[in-house]
């Protein structure tokens, strides 16, 4: 190795404004989605509790929607389904694609030419041509919803675990190990694994914040969540229909919504940066 | 006396590692002239390729000058602003790094990168002409192919012709055969060695092959802790080294040992600077140490025709060749 | 007379690529060499020449195309079975340890496949760890707080630690600076007087190569083009391209 490369691999980024911004506000996002329905908020699914479509007031910080009910309540519960959703969606396809991706990489072949041709497959597929087919089929609802994230973030992850592994595969420990004996399965789960969760945590929240853009568009599209519930693509969908009358739904919901996406991102880049540091700096 | 060609003074740089500065250098001092091969020979961490690269200040963005001068060609190269710089490493300097296949773009022909690096547009015969000093024949075939379509051999060749091309005055190699297969090592140095000498340049060579660079370097400097500890003509210091660590790498190289005789490996590990070191950085490892060595600093003296750094030189100088044990 | 630990008749590597195996290339052709218990075999030839392919062989990872190998006086037959016996130690101290695994685990995972108990693991993990002149307390360290000399004594004694009859070193010591490679190839002398192992020492570095070994087999373009004692590689070898080698020393 040459001593330029080694010296360049030194130090490490300092957080800056906009990560602090992303930690803070995905924080409170994440706070209001897990613990909302025991603050004192309020309760989402009241129909009448004040006016219809009452404006923003010191009762009503975000407003009433067309059936009375406090909108407040109703975002937060709209925080928690889209996380919710979409984080067991991208969990599940986490442990799938990073399986499916070690085994691509590490045994080649056959296997790897069908992982790996299937990920393209799935890669070129429009997500949202998947998601009507899907509701089709399935019906609309929440395990529709999965299915669609599933469908978009799995390539993903086979991608990035793939060619982590292979580049894994070659090294030393992976050899030594072949030699002393170890099964395929061992070397897999005792010397892969560890070393591509790293690119794995990388792409989680990635695909964490895919997987809520398309739950919030099915939604809207009403083929995600079904109401009483709701989420925030069905919130925004609800208060579309009032735009010139009560823009407060859907600017609260989409405000709410996009700072979720970009929090997500902008973690996402810290942990990219904190787990790459330095990747390609050049000199002064 | 005309100025040398480049003029390090007491030079100090660090790394910033977020918790820590570490320091590559620690009071380098270096002059070269016109016309001559400098070896900078030192393990990894020596400092060597801190102080190569300081040269042309190709240093990464964590590195901070502490202090000491560095001049090239004139050019005072620490304060210079980054138009003379450029005009500095474009005019004066010409590189060669360890790895021939990551120096080269690898989107572009090997024709295209010569006449870049020859400036332009030059006539095809040109360029022939350019690689066939670097004894590359059929150029016609190799200015059509992409980088990795040659050998290593064959790409540090290019890279050696594309660093000569605008006749630069200083050439810096960096591990330049590192990477290549043994056998045509030390063909591809005396083709370095002969295009220096036809274009009257000075080269400097990092490397951490004591044996290589003495069959190629007028002079060498041996570097250890951030300084240059021994600094004389190759035949001096190869022959009787006056430095304990310079003796201690002769001995603990394979290749000199007869059959049956044991290598001397050097206990210990290389120190990790965070500031100025007190005392002699190699004292911990050192067979010829003495209190003094652990208290105060070893300055560059004169001793015997060469420059060295320590106490302990005349001792060194006088020990017999250590008698290595028999086995096998 | 004790059979050799690894005997290798007239292997050949064919590596067949394009469509339905279009091309054909032989890594290695007809290559005959043995490999006796307390003997080491240096291996020397420039990159591409076949010397890793050869070492992939000796170890199982590679099967040959065509030609027989016998380990200690029986038909090679699966790693599995050999579990225990054969071991190897590679070039990239950086990437010899797996970067999430405690250095004992590392030097342990042998131990646990071929069946060692628990108590008698943590045992010899210990005793070999001093053996390859580390305190037994690197144990509990990650690779990344150990420089490239210490990882390079873990990964030997991982290689060691089920005192296998057979060990591959690629490129060992290639990646060391040059005081290190000295402790480290005088390290690999000892444990052999000690051990009795029989190994294969590939590199391209002749100096070191005929340091350690007792016989020194050259290769070129998939063959062996001169098999001599290493005293031979000291002097005048025969073949032009020995010399060439050994002109660079």
């Amino acid at each position: 190795m040459s001593g330029l490369a080694r010296i360049a691999r030194r130090g490490r980024p300092r957080p800056n404004g906009l990560t602090i911004f992303g930690v803070v506000t995905l924080g409170c996002l994440l706070f209001l989605g897990v613990f909302g329905p025991w603050l004192p908020l309020g309760d989402p699914s009241r129909i009448a509790a004040g006016p219809r479509l009452d404006a923003p007031s010191a009762q009503f910080l975000f407003g009433t929607d067309e059936l009375g009910r406090n909108f407040l309540p109703r975002v937060v519960q709209g925080i928690r389904s889209t996380f919710l959703l979409s984080a067991v969606a991208v969990a599940i396809t986490a442990v799938i694609g990073t399986l499916l991706g070690m085994a691509a990489g590490y045994l080649g072949r056959h296997t790897d030419q069908i992982v790996a041709r299937g990920a393209d497959i799935l890669f070129a597929f429009p997500a949202l041509v998947a998601g009507l087919l899907v509701a089709a089929i399935m019906g609309p609802g929440q395990a529709s919803a999965i299915t669609v994230i599933s469908i978009a973030t799995l390539p993903l992850f086979i991608r990035v675990v793939r060619s982590v592994t292979l580049g894994v595969a070659g090294r030393g420990f992976v050899t030594a190990a072949e030699v002393a004996g170890a099964s395929t399965l061992r070397v897999m789960l005792v010397h892969l694994l560890p070393n591509v969760m790293g690119a794995v945590i990388v792409q989680l929240t990635y695909a964490l914040s895919i997987g809520m853009i398309i739950e919030s568009g099915l939604s809207f599209l009403g083929l995600g969540v079904q109401p009483p519930n709701a989420s925030l693509g069905s919130l925004l969908r609800q208060g579309s229909a009032y735009l010139t009358i009560a823009p407060w739904m859907v600017l609260s919901s989409g405000v709410v919504l996009s700072l979720a996406i970009m929090s997500v991102n902008l973690v996402g880049d810290a942990v990219r940066d904190a787990l790459e540091p330095l990747k390609g700096r050049p000199l002064t | 006396m005309t100025a040398p060609l480049v003029d390090i003074a007491d030079l100090v740089i660090g790394y910033d590692t977020g918790m820590r500065q570490v320091r590559a250098l620690d009071g380098a001092s270096l002059r070269i002239d016109e016309d001559e091969t400098l070896a900078i020979v030192g393990e990894s961490g020596s400092g060597k390729t801190t102080l190569g690269m300081a040269a042309g200040r190709l240093l990464p963005p964590e590195a901070k000058v502490i202090g000491g001068s560095i001049h090239v060609a004139g050019v005072d190269v620490t304060r210079a602003d980054d138009e003379a710089l450029r005009r500095l490493r474009h005019d004066k300097l010409g590189f060669v790094f360890q790895n021939p296949t990551t120096a080269l773009d690898p989107t572009l022909r090997i024709g295209r990168q010569v006449a870049l690096a020859m400036g332009g547009r030059p006539p095809p015969e040109a360029i022939a002409e350019l690689l066939s000093r670097a004894e590359l024949n059929e150029s016609e075939r190799i200015l059509r192919a992409f980088p990795h379509e040659l050998s290593g051999g064959m790409a540090q060749r290019v890279v050696i012709a594309m660093a000569i091309a605008r006749r630069p005055h200083l050439l810096i190699a960096d591990e330049p055969t590192a990477s290549l297969d043994a056998s045509i090592r030390e063909k591809v140095m005396s083709t370095l060695g002969r295009l220096r000498a036809e274009s009257g340049a000075s080269l400097v060579i990092l490397s951490h092959d004591l044996r290589m660079v003495a069959r190629h370097a007028d002079r060498v400097a041996v570097m250890y802790g951030g300084r240059i500890v021994e600094l004389g003509s190759v035949t001096r210091v190869m022959q009787a080294p006056a430095h304990p660590y310079t003796r201690a790498l002769l001995t603990a190289a394979a290749g000199n040992e007869r059959p049956g005789e044991r290598l001397c490996p050097i206990p210990g590990t290389p120190p990790i600077l965070e500031s100025r070191c007190e005392a002699c950085a190699y004292a911990d490892r050192c067979a010829f140490r003495e209190t003094r060595c652990d208290t105060e600093r070893p300055e560059a003296r004169p001793f015997l025709g060469r420059e060295v750094v320590c106490h302990r030189a005349e001792a060194v100088i006088g020990a017999p060749t250590q008698a290595r044990q028999e086995d096998r | 007379m004790e059979p050799p630990v690894i005997a290798l008749e007239n292997v050949t590597v064919t590596y067949r690529s394009g469509f339905l195996g279009g091309t054909a290339f032989d890594a290695l052709r007809g290559v005959s060499l043995n490999v006796s218990a307390g003997e080491t075999v240096g291996l020397v030839g420039e990159s591409g020449s076949g010397k890793t392919t050869l070492g992939r062989v000796c170890l199982g990872l590679l099967h040959p195309t065509a030609g027989r190998m016998h380990f200690a006086g029986t038909p090679f037959g699966g790693l599995r079975q050999r579990r225990g016996q054969l071991s190897v130690v590679l070039q990239h101290p950086e990437w010899a340890l797996n970067p999430r695994l405690r250095c004992g685990r590392s030097v342990d995972e042998p131990l646990i496949l071929t069946g060692v108990p628990a108590a008698a693991r943590r045992k010899r993990v210990a005793e070999i760890l001093e053996q390859v002149g580390l305190d037994p307390s690197f144990a509990a360290r990650l690779p990344g707080q150990l420089s490239g000399g210490q990882r390079q004594r873990v990964a030997i004694a991982r290689a060691l630690v089920t005192r296998p009859r057979f060990i591959v070193f690629d490129e060992a010591v290639s990646a060391l600076d040059v005081s290190v490679q000295a402790q480290v190839l005088n390290l690999i002398r000892d444990l052999q007087e000690r051990h009795d192992f029989g190994a294969l020492f590939i590199s391209h570095d002749i100096a070191a190569t005929r340091y350690v070994s007792h016989r020194i087999a050259v290769m070129l373009k998939g063959e062996i083009v001169e098999d001599g004692p290493a005293g031979k590689f000291y002097a005048s070898p025969e073949h032009p391209y020995s010399r060439a080698l050994l002109a660079a020393v």
